[in-house]
């Protein structure tokens, strides 16, 4: 199948395979099938990666995004546009296998006739073969042209002059002739055993030509008597062909999913809002890097024999090389094993790294062992330094992965806008990731600062984002239908929070804790007298309580805590102790009898 | 003119109002929601605490120091500024005007005038109008209709002592017998410190 289903990140962007690089992205892309459009697939993110080309939908994500792997591609074409129509990009599927040989050979004309008929393909694809139109003037038999439609026909068509006098025939008598012809066939169709039944019951091994009658050789390919050609020899791989397609696809246009048969032409992206240029050229070099071969090719050749080589050219001595030759993990015992593997590994390294920075050719193509190198580095370095405190530091390199830059995207004018809402997606995506638990760490809760310094440190230094495109990008979220939002606190601090945190279930959950201290232990608080009735109106807490009791910053404590006085859940109380916030019952029991 | 400080006249215990004992009830809150409930909470406890102690006026400073304002029990007690706010916010219409400063000159106060001066107020459990229509159900009740009354005898006179306005200020009376006056329901004569009214 040439379109496939596509997986989504929680942001909903493509879920990248391994090794898989993203190269470009553009919006507002529709496709095609054929010359048709595909119905819900018309406002969409192209995304071109190393391996495929994928369609995001804008409206439905989830339901209508698919994927075309680009081994499975032939060849692109580009379609500069004109006028109203929008420039295109053609990929023609790889015909593969005897399957789409025998569907493919005429592919303009069928489409509508076929669908007239009762869902056989193999009549629709004979009959103008078999139709002949008779000269006006010379009355010679000529066939009609193989792309002849006469749905479509119209006075531009071009039409062959007659064989035997060289005048061109009226248009409508071609036309009637065609008609007539697909009406015999569609009758004769209703006999079905009319082509396959016939040698059979007739003399074995022969054709009755369908114009003359006369018995042909079955190896023939027109009629020996009056030159119509015979369906048989173009029949019988179409026989082979019917039963296989036929089993899956009983249309050939039935639009109702693309990812359900199989497609038989090409699929074309129509590119609305511009940028199909760089899409095509990066489109031609992926095709032409064939990056999705290295994932099955074997790794690069592997140190140990280079290492071997740099042993023996430092003139190291024999019995070393013999034992790194032989070495077996079984021999490495004890710290004098342990010591072996490690100067080992050290070579490897240096074998590694001296052949990768001998030319630039060379470090293109080991350069996935370079960064697992460097990143092995870092941590070494990492754990002499302060543990696991650059964690996002060292993930970079994974971090590298997911970026979007401005260098992936067109220069068209929507440009600078996708780029955002690309940003925001990665954004969101880096959040979310469960491995890094960016958010968790910091008690659901972080400001926008803070994010932006992690999020740049753990691009590694390079493409860094700006400040003003990062809070725009933030701004996004909500727009995007993204699991994160941003906040803007009264102060005007912005932060950072999953969705599903909302103002109410954080003012449920200070309340509650404020409910809690109703019943605490009275004698908790041996230093202070409690004057009021502790048991009715619970008691105030500070702003340092909250953070501590719900892993908050201080600032966001004090934030959230105004927030919860904003909606009159808990009221402020300001005396000798400082600030102190309580269960709001002044809202609550406002009645206070008269008299 | 009963003094605030005077609270001479502690017949029987006043009841504090539960939120009397719920120590935010002290700080004024900024949220405007809260802020409104508060007032009014503190309006009605002002008032009902007036009307027990029979006072009239309230000369901030000094009520500060009265149970009124300071809760020594919980050892909270309302700020003077935080006072002031809230017989401001009494003055106004949205306070059911239950207040009303008194300038202490003759001339009448621009706004700075009142916080920097005595910080004197009519506290009004019943407006002037309210208070109007009680002497006026009096009149009609006791049947004085068409006799004329001193001042004197309405405030201070034996006749009174059971109802609510015995003891009145000298011139909030004068102010409701105004509001009579203006009703067409009594008129006022005599000269200045022996005046009497006649109600019809």
């Amino acid at each position: 199948m040439f379109l496939n289903p596509l997986d989504l990140t929680t942001a909903l962007r493509p879920s990248l395979l391994p090794d898989e690089t993203l190269l470009f992205v553009q919006d507002a892309v529709g496709l095609y099938e054929g010359k048709l459009k595909i119905p819900k697939y018309q406002n969409g993110q192209a995304y071109l990666t190393s391996h495929r080309v994928c369609y995001v939908d804008q409206t439905e994500p989830r339901s209508c995004s698919v994927a075309i792997n680009l081994k499975e591609v032939e060849r692109p074409e580009f379609y500069a546009g004109f006028l109203k129509s929008s420039p295109k990009i053609t990929l023609y599927p790889k015909a593969s296998k005897q399957l789409s040989i025998a569907t493919n050979p005429s592919p303009t004309a069928q489409g509508t006739l076929a669908s007239a008929t009762d869902g056989h393909v193999a009549p629709a694809t004979i009959s103008p073969v078999n139709a002949t139109w008779v000269c006006p003037i010379c009355s010679f038999s000529n066939p009609v042209p193989s792309n002849f439609d006469p749905t479509a026909a119209n006075a531009r068509t071009p039409l062959p002059p007659c064989l035997a006098c060289g005048i061109k025939p009226p248009l409508a008598h071609v036309i009637k002739a065609a008609i007539a012809a697909i009406r015999q066939a569609q009758s004769s169709d209703g006999t079905p055993q009319y082509t396959a039944g016939a040698p059979a019951s007739s003399t074995p091994g022969t054709v009755p030509c369908p114009r003359c009658t006369f018995q042909n050789h079955p190896s023939l390919s027109a009629c020996e008597i009056c030159g119509a050609p015979l369906p048989a020899a173009a029949d019988k791989r179409l026989e082979a062909a019917k039963a296989i397609t036929r089993a899956e696809s009983p249309g050939p246009f039935s639009q109702t999913s693309p990812l359900g048969h199989e497609i038989t032409e090409s699929i074309k992206l129509s590119f609305r809002c511009g940028g199909e240029k760089i899409f095509y050229e990066r489109l031609k070099n992926a095709l032409v890097q064939r990056k999705w071969l290295l994932q099955s090719a074997p790794p690069i050749p592997k140190p140990l024999p280079a290492s071997d080589h740099v042993n023996m050219s430092a003139g190291l001595s024999a019995a070393t090389i013999q034992a790194s030759g032989a070495s077996g993990l079984s021999k490495a015992i004890g710290i004098a094993g342990l010591e072996r593997r490690h100067l080992e590994q050290t070579k490897n390294n240096e074998a590694v790294i001296g052949t990768a920075f001998s030319d630039l050719e060379a470090l293109m193509t080991s350069a996935k062992e370079v960064i697992a190198l460097a990143e092995q580095f870092a941590n070494q370095a990492n754990i002499g330094n302060n543990g696991n405190h650059n964690r996002e530091a060292a993930n970079a390199a994974s971090a590298l992965s997911l970026i979007t830059t401005k260098d992936m995207l067109g220069t068209g004018s929507g440009a600078s806008d996708l780029y955002i809402s690309e940003l925001s997606r990665n954004l969101a995506e880096y959040l979310t990731d469960d491995t890094r638990g960016i958010l968790r760490n910091e008690g659901g809760i972080m400001t926008l600062v803070d994010l932006w310094a992690v999020f740049n440190r753990a691009r590694g230094g390079v493409e860094l984002v700006s400040p003003s495109d990062f809070e725009k990008a933030a701004r996004r979220w909500d727009e995007l239908r993204l699991p994160v939002r941003l906040r803007r606190f009264r102060s005007g601090l912005l932060v950072v929070q999953g969705r599903d945190r909302t103002d109410e279930k954080t003012v449920a959950s200070v309340l509650a804790w404020l409910r809690e201290l109703h019943s605490e232990n009275q004698g908790q608080g041996q230093d202070r007298e409690v004057s009021w009735d502790q048991r009715t109106w619970g008691r105030g807490v500070t702003v340092q309580e909250v953070a501590e009791r719900f892993g908050w910053s201080v600032g966001v404590a004090q934030e959230e805590l105004e927030m919860c006085e904003e909606k009159g859940a808990v009221c402020r109380e300001v005396g000798l102790q400082g600030l102190r916030w309580w269960e709001n019952w002044i809202v609550k029991d406002p009645v206070v009898h008269s008299g | 003119m009963t003094m605030a400080t005077d609270s001479s006249t502690p017949n029987s215990d006043f009841q504090f109002p539960p939120l009397y004992n719920f120590p935010p009830f002290f700080t004024l809150q900024p949220v405007l929601a809260t802020r409104k409930s508060q007032l009014q909470s503190w309006s009605s406890l002002i008032q009902s605490y007036c009307r027990h102690h029979r006072l009239w006026t309230l000369t901030l400073v000094d009520a500060l120091e009265t149970p009124l304002f300071n809760n020594t029990k919980l050892s909270r007690r309302l700020s003077l500024r935080d006072a002031r706010a809230i017989i401001d916010w009494m003055t106004t219409p949205e306070g059911d005007s239950r207040a009303e400063w008194i300038p202490t000159t003759g001339k009448k106060p621009s706004r700075s005038d009142e916080y920097s001066e005595a910080g004197k107020c009519w506290i009004y459990w019943k407006r002037p109008e309210e208070w109007a229509s009680a002497l006026e159900e009096w009149v009609d009740r006791t049947g004085q209709k068409g006799t004329v009354l001193t001042l004197y005898e309405i405030t201070e006179g034996d006749a009174t002592r059971r109802e609510e306005f015995w003891g009145m200020d000298s011139t909030l009376l004068a102010k409701s017998l105004a509001v009579c006056v203006k009703r067409g329901k009594a008129q006022v004569f005599g000269a200045e410190g022996s005046e009497g009214v006649k109600f019809f």
